[in-house]
């Protein structure tokens, strides 16, 4: 299978008002293939948003390649393509939202591609049936709550049918309840719709959940592998500024103590392992 | 508090009215302009108010809202009245000191005055049956044959939506930096005007630089789903003129061909 994300010696280097330059990203090399749901994790700074920002051609790199199903993002004339294969929600619901109606909003970026007007309604309504927010087509977005709001965000982004999507902390400014929320919508589009997720987050719980996860420090690649793989190395973890999940933090810790216990990273597990019988 | 302000003065209904096209009720309402600054007699005064009349009744508009729109520009109204009176010349009606009356300053100032009533009246109707979502889109439709020679049609019907969808979200932030700088003792409502002045810039100085912040982000949303301008894009509502637009373009004609011959057929 091709991947549909293909990083190839990928660096960036910003150019401020100054001609301070400051590179974000340093040679790096990555395939994403269909289907993969992978969390991106890392401190700030590091050059998470910067590296997905590549991936929909927001930016391009200064030296290496960034392949989106194929295309090269550096030329110009892919760039619609590519921002259709792959779509992007950010941090504050806020900021991303156009329109002052739900489903003028969610309809958004299929005017802009130029989808003829009866096909968009279909779209638009099947994206707010997707993440369950049917019911609010006609409301103002500033009445909503954040996490109603994130969901409208990420309707906008699926009815254009991308067979990617970029999550930049789209959780971080949200209560337990709307980050609850995201995280089941994100989840049922990768289970679902077998839609690739790239999902960067500061919250480890919400990490586990990938299928892998990328830890970048310094603009580059520190550690790849499953949530097993990455989470069990715990003092490499905490190295890089992060922490792991409490539950491998313990095993961690117990192991340290002498304890014999399998790779662990939720509190089933832990359970689990420390009692078997329940 | 300030969230409470709601945009423009939107009176939702279900009426005739309120499903115009917008295209038929901004160029009625122009139309309509026009016809005030045509009639010359009572009898086409009278039948520009019963248009008036009519359309608030079919609208289902509560009686004296539409008046209550006159309220801003009382003043003015009176002025024009009062200015007429006493300064044009004419036959003398009443003096005293040098305060005189004229009968021809009593019909201009009446004139006038009714004038401006009809032309604030009418544009009221219009907003009030209209919500500031749905004339953004017909003046962006009734802009586009202009886009040739130069008017950006696209691009402020665009800036017109986003102000839209910011406003409300803007003054949720101005009550909250409110707020933050009052617990920090700042004082909004004492003192002159200019210290009163200098006492907002601790509210403006943030709401700008946040308001810089959410532009760029809202950008980079934007080009993220795709946008490129106003070329090769379509609306999910496009919009078409019904039966009832038609019937209104035919009333208004209508009222518009009586209009000139009550003010050129007739004999004088
Ligand atoms: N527009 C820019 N101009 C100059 N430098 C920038 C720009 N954007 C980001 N940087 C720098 O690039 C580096 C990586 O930034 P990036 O936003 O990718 O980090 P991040 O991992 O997303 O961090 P966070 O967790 O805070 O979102 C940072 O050192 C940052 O200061
Ligand atoms: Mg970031």
């Amino acid at each position: 299978m091709e991947p549909i994300i293909e990083a190839r010696h990928l660096s960036h280097t910003y150019v401020d008002g100054q001609n301070q330059e400051m590179t974000a990203l340093k040679d790096i090399n990555l395939s994403i293939m269909p289907g993969e749901f992978i969390a991106i994790i890392g401190t700030n700074g590091s050059g998470k948003s910067t590296l997905a920002r590549h991936f929909n051609a927001l930016l391009t790199p200064t030296e290496g390649k960034c392949l989106v199903g194929g295309l090269d993002t550096s030329v110009e004339a892919n760039l619609w393509p590519v921002r259709q294969t792959v779509g992007m929600v950010f941090q504050n619901p806020d900021n991303q939202i156009v329109a002052a109606i739900v489903e003028e909003d969610v309809a958004f970026g299929l005017e802009n591609i130029g989808v003829p007007g009866p096909e968009i309604r279909p779209r638009v309504e099947a994206a707010l049936e997707t993440v369950g927010m049917t019911a609010y087509a006609k409301h103002a977005p500033h009445r909503l709550s954040g996490g109603q709001k994130q969901r409208i965000a990420i309707a906008g982004v699926l009815a254009l049918e991308p067979k990617c999507i970029v999550f930049d902390e789209p959780t971080a400014m949200l209560d337990p309840k709307g980050r609850k929320d995201i995280v089941e919508t994100v989840l049922k589009l990768n289970k679902e719709k077998q839609i690739t997720i790239i999902y960067i987050t500061h919250k480890m719980e919400e990490a586990i959940l990938a299928d892998r996860i990328i830890a970048m420090n310094q603009g580059h690649i520190e550690m790849e592998g499953t949530p097993k793989e990455v989470f069990t190395q715990v003092d490499r973890i905490r190295k890089l500024g992060l922490e792991c999940p409490l539950a491998a933090e313990v095993a961690n810790a117990l192991q340290k103590g002498g304890h014999k216990l399998p790779p662990i990273l939720t509190h089933e597990e832990l359970c689990q392992a420390l009692c078997p019988s329940k | 508090m300030l969230t409470e302000i709601t945009l423009g003065q939107y009176y939702p209904g279900e009426s005739v009215v309120h499903h115009l096209d917008p295209r038929t009720k901004i160029l009625g309402v122009l139309f309509y302009m026009v016809m005030v600054f045509l009639a010359n007699s009572p009898l086409s005064y009278g039948l520009l108010i019963a248009f008036l009349i009519a359309a608030t009744a079919l609208a289902k508009l509560p009686p004296g809202l539409l008046l209550k729109s006159i309220k801003p520009l009382w003043i003015i109204i009176l002025l024009t009245l009062v200015l007429h009176f006493f300064t044009d010349p004419g036959e003398v009606l009443w003096h005293w000191k040098v305060f005189t009356i004229t009968k021809e300053g009593i019909i201009m100032g009446i004139k006038m005055s009714l004038r401006l009533v009809l032309l604030l009246l009418v544009s009221s109707l219009m907003t009030f049956t209209t919500s500031p979502i749905v004339l953004t889109d017909g003046i962006e439709s009734l802009l586009r044959p202009f886009k040739r020679v130069g008017v950006p049609a696209h691009e402020l019907a665009m800036m017109m939506t986003i102000a839209l969808r910011f406003i409300p979200t803007l003054l949720e932030e101005t009550d909250r930096i409110m707020k933050a700088q009052m617990s920090r003792g700042a004082d909004f409502s004492s003192g002159n005007i200019v210290q009163r002045a200098k006492n907002l810039l601790p509210i403006l100085i943030p709401l700008f630089i946040s308001s810089f912040r959410r532009a760029d982000e809202l950008a980079l949303a934007m080009e993220a789903r795709c946008y490129h301008g106003g070329e090769g894009r379509t609306r999910m509502h496009e919009l078409v003129y019904q039966k009832r637009d038609g019937a209104a373009a035919f009333i208004l004609v209508l009222l518009f061909a009586v209009l000139v011959f009550l003010r050129w057929g007739m004999p004088a």
